[in-house]
Protein backbone atom coordinates (compact mmCIF):
# COMPACT_ATOMS: atom_id res chain seq x y z
CA UNK A 1 0.00 0.00 0.00
CA UNK A 2 1.36 3.28 -1.25
CA UNK A 3 2.09 6.32 1.52
CA UNK A 4 -0.51 8.52 -0.18
CA UNK A 5 -3.40 5.13 -0.28
CA UNK A 6 -2.55 4.72 3.52
CA UNK A 7 -3.07 8.68 3.81
CA UNK A 8 -5.78 8.34 1.79
CA UNK A 9 -7.60 5.02 4.49
CA UNK A 10 -6.52 7.64 7.41
CA UNK A 11 -8.53 10.65 6.08
CA UNK A 12 -11.77 8.74 5.34
CA UNK A 13 -11.58 7.16 8.77
CA UNK A 14 -11.08 10.00 10.54
CA UNK A 15 -13.94 12.20 9.12
CA UNK A 16 -15.98 9.00 9.36
CA UNK A 17 -15.23 8.63 13.20
CA UNK A 18 -15.28 12.27 14.15
CA UNK A 19 -18.94 12.88 11.82
CA UNK A 20 -20.23 9.53 13.15
CA UNK A 21 -19.69 10.88 16.49
CA UNK A 22 -21.55 14.39 15.50
CA UNK A 23 -24.02 12.77 14.12
CA UNK A 24 -24.72 10.75 17.61
CA UNK A 25 -25.03 14.78 19.22
CA UNK A 26 -26.65 16.39 16.10
CA UNK A 27 -29.86 18.09 16.52
CA UNK A 28 -32.64 16.74 14.67
CA UNK A 29 -32.62 18.09 11.20
CA UNK A 30 -36.12 18.59 10.79
CA UNK A 31 -35.98 20.83 13.58
CA UNK A 32 -32.44 21.88 14.66
CA UNK A 33 -32.68 24.47 16.96
CA UNK A 34 -30.23 27.04 17.50
CA UNK A 35 -26.88 26.19 15.41
CA UNK A 36 -24.44 24.87 17.72
CA UNK A 37 -21.23 26.28 16.08
CA UNK A 38 -19.14 25.29 19.00
CA UNK A 39 -19.74 21.67 18.63
CA UNK A 40 -18.63 22.28 14.80
CA UNK A 41 -15.89 23.65 15.15
CA UNK A 42 -15.07 21.03 17.92
CA UNK A 43 -15.59 18.24 15.21
CA UNK A 44 -13.56 20.26 12.45
CA UNK A 45 -10.66 20.69 15.75
CA UNK A 46 -11.10 17.07 16.56
CA UNK A 47 -10.56 15.56 12.91
CA UNK A 48 -7.37 18.20 12.30
CA UNK A 49 -5.75 16.92 15.31
CA UNK A 50 -6.42 13.26 14.20
CA UNK A 51 -5.17 14.00 10.72
CA UNK A 52 -1.81 15.48 12.05
CA UNK A 53 -1.12 12.89 14.82
CA UNK A 54 -1.73 9.95 12.28
CA UNK A 55 0.66 12.32 9.27
CA UNK A 56 3.36 12.64 11.93
CA UNK A 57 3.28 8.91 12.87
CA UNK A 58 3.05 7.76 8.98
CA UNK A 59 5.90 10.40 8.08
CA UNK A 60 8.13 9.14 11.16
CA UNK A 61 7.27 5.47 9.75
CA UNK A 62 8.15 5.91 6.35
CA UNK A 63 9.75 9.05 6.05
CA UNK A 64 11.00 8.23 2.41
CA UNK A 65 7.62 7.60 1.14
CA UNK A 66 6.56 10.76 3.12
CA UNK A 67 9.42 12.83 1.11
CA UNK A 68 8.92 10.74 -2.65
CA UNK A 69 6.56 13.66 -4.62
CA UNK A 70 3.50 12.43 -6.38
CA UNK A 71 4.14 10.78 -9.49
CA UNK A 72 1.73 10.94 -12.54
CA UNK A 73 -0.93 8.23 -11.26
CA UNK A 74 -1.13 9.79 -7.85
CA UNK A 75 -1.68 13.13 -9.85
CA UNK A 76 -4.54 11.74 -11.97
CA UNK A 77 -6.10 9.95 -9.06
CA UNK A 78 -6.47 12.85 -7.07
CA UNK A 79 -7.66 15.28 -10.32
CA UNK A 80 -10.50 12.12 -10.70
CA UNK A 81 -11.70 11.90 -7.03
CA UNK A 82 -11.97 15.78 -6.28
CA UNK A 83 -14.13 16.10 -10.04
CA UNK A 84 -16.29 13.41 -8.33
CA UNK A 85 -16.41 14.76 -5.00
CA UNK A 86 -16.91 18.32 -6.51
CA UNK A 87 -20.02 16.94 -8.82
CA UNK A 88 -21.20 15.19 -5.14
CA UNK A 89 -21.15 18.58 -3.22
CA UNK A 90 -22.23 20.42 -5.35
CA UNK A 91 -25.81 17.85 -6.27
CA UNK A 92 -25.78 17.21 -2.75
CA UNK A 93 -26.01 20.86 -2.01
CA UNK A 94 -28.56 21.63 -4.25
CA UNK A 95 -30.55 18.99 -2.85
CA UNK A 96 -29.65 20.12 0.71
CA UNK A 97 -31.25 23.52 0.06
CA UNK A 98 -34.32 22.20 -1.50
CA UNK A 99 -35.00 19.99 0.77
CA UNK A 100 -34.38 22.07 3.90
CA UNK A 101 -36.47 24.48 2.55
CA UNK A 102 -39.21 22.32 1.66
CA UNK A 103 -39.22 20.16 5.49
CA UNK A 104 -38.52 23.04 7.93
CA UNK A 105 -38.16 26.57 5.89
CA UNK A 106 -35.35 27.28 8.47
CA UNK A 107 -32.10 28.75 7.70
CA UNK A 108 -30.21 26.97 10.44
CA UNK A 109 -31.47 23.65 8.78
CA UNK A 110 -30.17 24.65 5.23
CA UNK A 111 -26.58 25.16 6.92
CA UNK A 112 -26.88 21.67 8.90
CA UNK A 113 -27.99 20.09 5.38
CA UNK A 114 -25.14 22.27 3.51
CA UNK A 115 -22.10 20.71 6.25
CA UNK A 116 -23.84 17.22 5.95
CA UNK A 117 -23.07 17.72 2.03
CA UNK A 118 -19.42 18.54 2.36
CA UNK A 119 -18.90 15.83 4.65
CA UNK A 120 -20.71 13.51 2.42
CA UNK A 121 -18.83 15.19 -0.99
CA UNK A 122 -15.28 14.54 1.40
CA UNK A 123 -16.87 10.73 1.84
CA UNK A 124 -16.68 10.25 -1.55
CA UNK A 125 -13.71 11.89 -2.03
CA UNK A 126 -11.37 9.58 0.24
CA UNK A 127 -13.38 6.66 -0.93
CA UNK A 128 -12.66 7.15 -4.61
CA UNK A 129 -8.92 7.73 -4.41
CA UNK A 130 -8.97 4.46 -2.17
CA UNK A 131 -11.10 2.18 -5.03
CA UNK A 132 -8.76 4.25 -7.75
CA UNK A 133 -5.56 3.12 -6.25
CA UNK A 134 -6.79 -0.38 -5.22
CA UNK A 135 -8.68 -1.15 -8.95
CA UNK A 136 -6.62 0.93 -10.83
CA UNK A 137 -7.21 4.15 -12.63
CA UNK B 1 -18.41 1.08 -27.83
CA UNK B 2 -15.20 -0.62 -27.98
CA UNK B 3 -12.55 -0.52 -25.60
CA UNK B 4 -8.85 -1.09 -25.87
CA UNK B 5 -6.59 -3.03 -24.21
CA UNK B 6 -2.71 -2.04 -23.62
CA UNK B 7 -0.71 -5.22 -22.46
CA UNK B 8 3.13 -4.90 -21.30
CA UNK B 9 6.17 -7.30 -21.21
CA UNK B 10 7.79 -5.03 -18.23
CA UNK B 11 7.98 -8.14 -16.01
CA UNK B 12 9.61 -10.43 -18.12
CA UNK B 13 12.30 -7.45 -19.33
CA UNK B 14 12.68 -6.82 -15.76
CA UNK B 15 13.95 -10.31 -15.35
CA UNK B 16 15.93 -10.26 -18.18
CA UNK B 17 18.09 -7.40 -17.28
CA UNK B 18 18.75 -8.92 -14.14
CA UNK B 19 15.59 -8.95 -12.03
CA UNK B 20 15.70 -5.15 -11.30
CA UNK B 21 13.04 -4.24 -8.49
CA UNK B 22 9.93 -2.67 -8.85
CA UNK B 23 11.58 0.23 -6.65
CA UNK B 24 14.66 0.53 -8.60
CA UNK B 25 13.07 0.94 -12.23
CA UNK B 26 10.34 3.08 -10.41
CA UNK B 27 13.37 5.37 -9.29
CA UNK B 28 14.78 5.60 -12.75
CA UNK B 29 11.51 6.47 -14.14
CA UNK B 30 10.65 9.24 -11.88
CA UNK B 31 7.06 7.24 -10.42
CA UNK B 32 6.55 5.51 -7.34
CA UNK B 33 6.82 1.39 -6.80
CA UNK B 34 3.21 1.27 -6.19
CA UNK B 35 2.94 2.44 -10.22
CA UNK B 36 5.12 0.39 -11.86
CA UNK B 37 3.51 -2.17 -10.19
CA UNK B 38 -0.36 -0.90 -11.20
CA UNK B 39 1.59 -0.73 -15.07
CA UNK B 40 3.03 -3.96 -14.72
CA UNK B 41 -0.73 -5.19 -13.62
CA UNK B 42 -2.70 -3.57 -16.45
CA UNK B 43 -4.22 -1.18 -13.70
CA UNK B 44 -2.62 1.93 -15.37
CA UNK B 45 -1.33 3.03 -18.87
CA UNK B 46 1.27 5.63 -18.25
CA UNK B 47 2.15 8.44 -20.06
CA UNK B 48 4.20 8.67 -23.38
CA UNK B 49 6.95 10.11 -21.58
CA UNK B 50 7.01 7.46 -18.89
CA UNK B 51 6.64 4.79 -21.45
CA UNK B 52 9.45 5.94 -23.32
CA UNK B 53 11.16 5.98 -20.14
CA UNK B 54 10.85 2.80 -19.52
CA UNK B 55 11.66 1.60 -23.21
CA UNK B 56 14.77 3.49 -22.02
CA UNK B 57 15.95 1.62 -19.10
CA UNK B 58 15.43 -1.48 -20.70
CA UNK B 59 17.07 -0.35 -24.21
CA UNK B 60 14.85 -1.57 -26.49
CA UNK B 61 12.11 0.16 -28.61
CA UNK B 62 8.57 1.02 -27.09
CA UNK B 63 6.82 -1.92 -28.97
CA UNK B 64 8.69 -4.42 -27.48
CA UNK B 65 7.46 -3.26 -24.27
CA UNK B 66 4.50 -2.15 -24.38
CA UNK B 67 1.40 -3.39 -27.09
CA UNK B 68 -1.70 -2.36 -28.58
CA UNK B 69 -4.91 -4.63 -28.87
CA UNK B 70 -7.57 -3.13 -29.67
CA UNK B 71 -10.90 -5.30 -28.89
CA UNK B 72 -13.23 -4.68 -31.24
CA UNK B 73 -17.29 -4.94 -30.41
CA UNK B 74 -18.51 -8.65 -31.91
CA UNK B 75 -21.17 -7.07 -34.05
CA UNK B 76 -18.69 -4.92 -36.22
CA UNK B 77 -16.56 -7.07 -38.79
CA UNK B 78 -13.36 -6.26 -40.18
CA UNK B 79 -13.66 -4.94 -43.67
Amino acid sequence: MSFREKSAWITLIAILLVFALYGLHAPRLSDPGPFELHALLACFAAFLAIEAIAWLVLRLRYPEDARTPKDERERLIDLRATRIAARCYVVLSFLAIVIAIHLTNDNIAVGYYIVLAFVIAEIVNYGARIIYYRRGV
Amino acid sequence: MSGTIVSNRIRQLRFEKGEITQQALGERIGVTRQTVNAIELGKYSPSLEVAFRIAEVFGVPLEQVFQYNPVRSPSKKPS
